[in-house]
């Protein structure tokens, strides 16, 4: 049943673009004018004297040159994609070991899925100071616990040693995202019909032969949302290194957005943060046409083909 | 239940993984918390205390003194930012759930992909937009940035939420004689109360939280959120720790009471924001 075809078909189109005029203008003004001007941008030769105009003197490509020449530029992109890499396999396996883990039944566990979500929902500035304080070389609970157990003679250098700090931004990260990935997969393996997984015992499948056959090709498609939402949050992180290495020492923690950042705000090239973000959003924006297609169940249903 | 999970002792062995798992969940916030109460001398004196050593509010009194005016920021920009979400997504969604347009597929398309857009691309911009539109330090120009994180989510959300509602229930409201408008003010809004406040509670969140558009757009002077107030702590070259985990965990208050007052909308925006679409 079609109620809306009581109005008539125009009446329906004015209601309906009345209902989206504040959506779509905000979307113009909040994403559409910045990515686009961040286009130009990234073509213009900036200085501090520009930022008061909306624009500056055409650079060609020289900004693009330049991001891809300057060291510290090429650091950031290999330290993203290390860190994007890394931190996707470790939220992956630790949140999906944690859903098969709430997806039993034992004492206790709907506390614990409630609490697992914590480090979702912190501002990220404060998971950085978090974690700073944690990885203290003196003082900080993760060295005195390595010394106590006889792991390590003495305090490790997590922040200020140029070799470590990538692994311990790491670390925070994968501590920040494995709740997310716990969350999705376990609500995905609650719709593993039960009667699949019975006739899998029946048929004597192994534990891992059940996970690896049956239950992992059923929820093949929400493993892959949550890969790739898990990757665009990670190419986006900031606050987190921020807060725990400022993108030191010595830059050995600079992601392409902090070092967008170093570049517009603190040495006000606009132009060669603007040419880095560029870069950044395509490489958020490849899998853009990956997610469009497993969320086209969603699409489809706006097709006007509702029931 | 399998055979095997029946088994009592197997249960008990989850129990315990999930406990160590948890352990390590919240042991971060644990320490930050118990190093808030800790004295200067103490967070100096390079050892950590498993438990409050001589604890002392100090922290929290530096901290009151210096950032209550910054917690009013932060809850007026998650506030401002609540308000602008709901109000552009809640009509949005409906008119992108309920009403046949062209522009449908299209601007669904848009709002996933948006959520996609790294913020420090659209700060770049936004900063120097805002610097010709004279938004810089303002909370207008914050609350419109901070709208980033929350309306392509809060649109999404609302939407799978709005195509459960049963059409007859418009199609009686307009029978009787409802125009759109009331038929969205008196029948839509109030049965999608659920879904809009897990949007709202998200979208307050984000507002409240953000950092990089405050560090972006307010650069300096006037208005500070508490999130910014603990960068500058941190950027003080004898960086006061006490003083930093005490604003630590003021920012983290917000979280700790959705989690326990509004556990429900948590739970299901998390999930609903990103399979469903």
């Amino acid at each position: 049943m079609t109620p809306l075809r009581l109005t008539s078909r125009s009446k329906e189109q004015l209601a309906g673009w009345l209902f989206l005029a504040p959506a779509i203008a905000y979307l113009l003004f909040a994403f559409a004018l910045p990515i686009v001007y961040n286009v130009t941008l990234s073509f213009e030769r900036t200085s501090p004297a520009t930022i008061a105009s909306l624009t500056a003197p055409f650079a060609g490509l020289g900004n693009y040159r330049f991001i891809l020449s300057d060291p510290t530029s090429r650091k950031a992109i290999a330290n993203t994609f290390w860190f994007t890499v890394g931190s996707l396999v470790g939220q992956f396996l630790i949140g999906f070991a944690l859903a098969l883990l709430f997806s039993m039944r034992f004492p206790g566990r709907t506390l614990g899925r409630s609490l697992v979500i914590v480090p979702w929902l912190l501002p990220l500035i404060v998971t950085g100071v978090m974690f700073r304080f944690l990885f203290q070389l003196e003082g900080g609970a993760v060295n005195q616990l390595l010394t106590g157990l006889g792991i390590a003679h003495h305090g490790v250098d997590w922040l200020d040693d140029p070799h470590l700090a990538l692994w311990t931004i790491l670390i925070a990260n994968i501590w920040l995202g494995v709740p997310f990935f716990t969350l999705l997969l376990y609500s995905a393996l609650q719709d593993v019909p039960m009667e699949i997984k019975e006739a899998a015992i029946i048929d004597g499948a192994s534990p891992w032969q059940r996970l690896r056959l049956v239950i992992v090709p059923i929820i093949l498609p929400v493993i892959e949302v949550t890969l790739l939402l898990g990757f665009v949050f990670t190419v986006k992180v900031f606050d987190l290194v921020i807060g725990l290495t400022g993108g030191g020492p010595a830059n050995a923690t600079q992601l392409i957005t902090t070092w967008s950042y170093n570049l517009s705000f603190q040495q006000f090239s606009f132009g060669e943060g603007a040419a880095l973000n560029n870069l950044l959003l395509l490489l958020a924006l490849v899998c853009s046409p990956i997610y469009l297609f497993l969320s086209r169940d969603s699409l489809r249903r706006s097709s006007g083909a509702d029931e | 239940m399998t055979r095997v999970e029946r088994s009592g002792a197997l249960r008990w062995l989850c129990t315990l993984a999930a406990a160590a798992a948890l352990v390590l969940v919240l042991f971060p916030v644990y320490a930050i918390i118990v190093g808030s109460f800790e004295s200067t001398n103490t967070l100096f004196s390079g050892t950590f205390y498993w438990l409050p050593h001589a604890a002392t509010l100090d922290n929290y009194r530096t901290v009151v003194h210096a950032q209550s005016a910054n917690v009013v920021t932060s809850m007026v920009v998650g506030l401002g930012t609540a308000l602008l979400a709901l109000v552009v997504a809640v009509p949005a969604a409906y008119a992108l759930s309920k009403y046949r347009l062209r522009v449908t597929v299209i601007l669904v398309s848009s709002l996933l992909i948006a959520q996609i857009v790294p913020s420090i691309v659209l700060a770049t911009s936004l900063f120097i937009v805002f610097h010709w539109i004279n938004l810089v330090n303002s909370y207008l120009g914050l609350i419109i940035a901070d709208g980033t994180y929350a309306v392509p989510f809060a649109i999404l959300v609302l939407r799978a939420f709005l195509f459960s509602l049963p059409n007859e229930l418009l199609y009686a409201a307009r029978v009787d004689g409802a125009t759109e408008w009331q038929t969205f003010r008196l029948i839509v809004i109030p049965l999608a109360r659920s879904a809009v406040i897990t949007v709202a509670v998200f979208a307050f969140l984000a507002g409240w939280g953000d950092f990089i558009f405050a560090l972006t757009i307010l650069n300096g002077s006037g208005i500070e959120p508490i999130t910014l107030g603990i960068y500058t702590y941190l950027g003080n070259y004898s960086t006061d720790w006490g003083a930093v985990m005490a604003a630590g965990v003021f920012a983290m208050v917000p979280a700790g009471i959705l989690l326990v007052v509004a556990q429900r909308y948590i739970a299901s925006g998390l999930t609903a924001g990103s399979v469903k679409g």
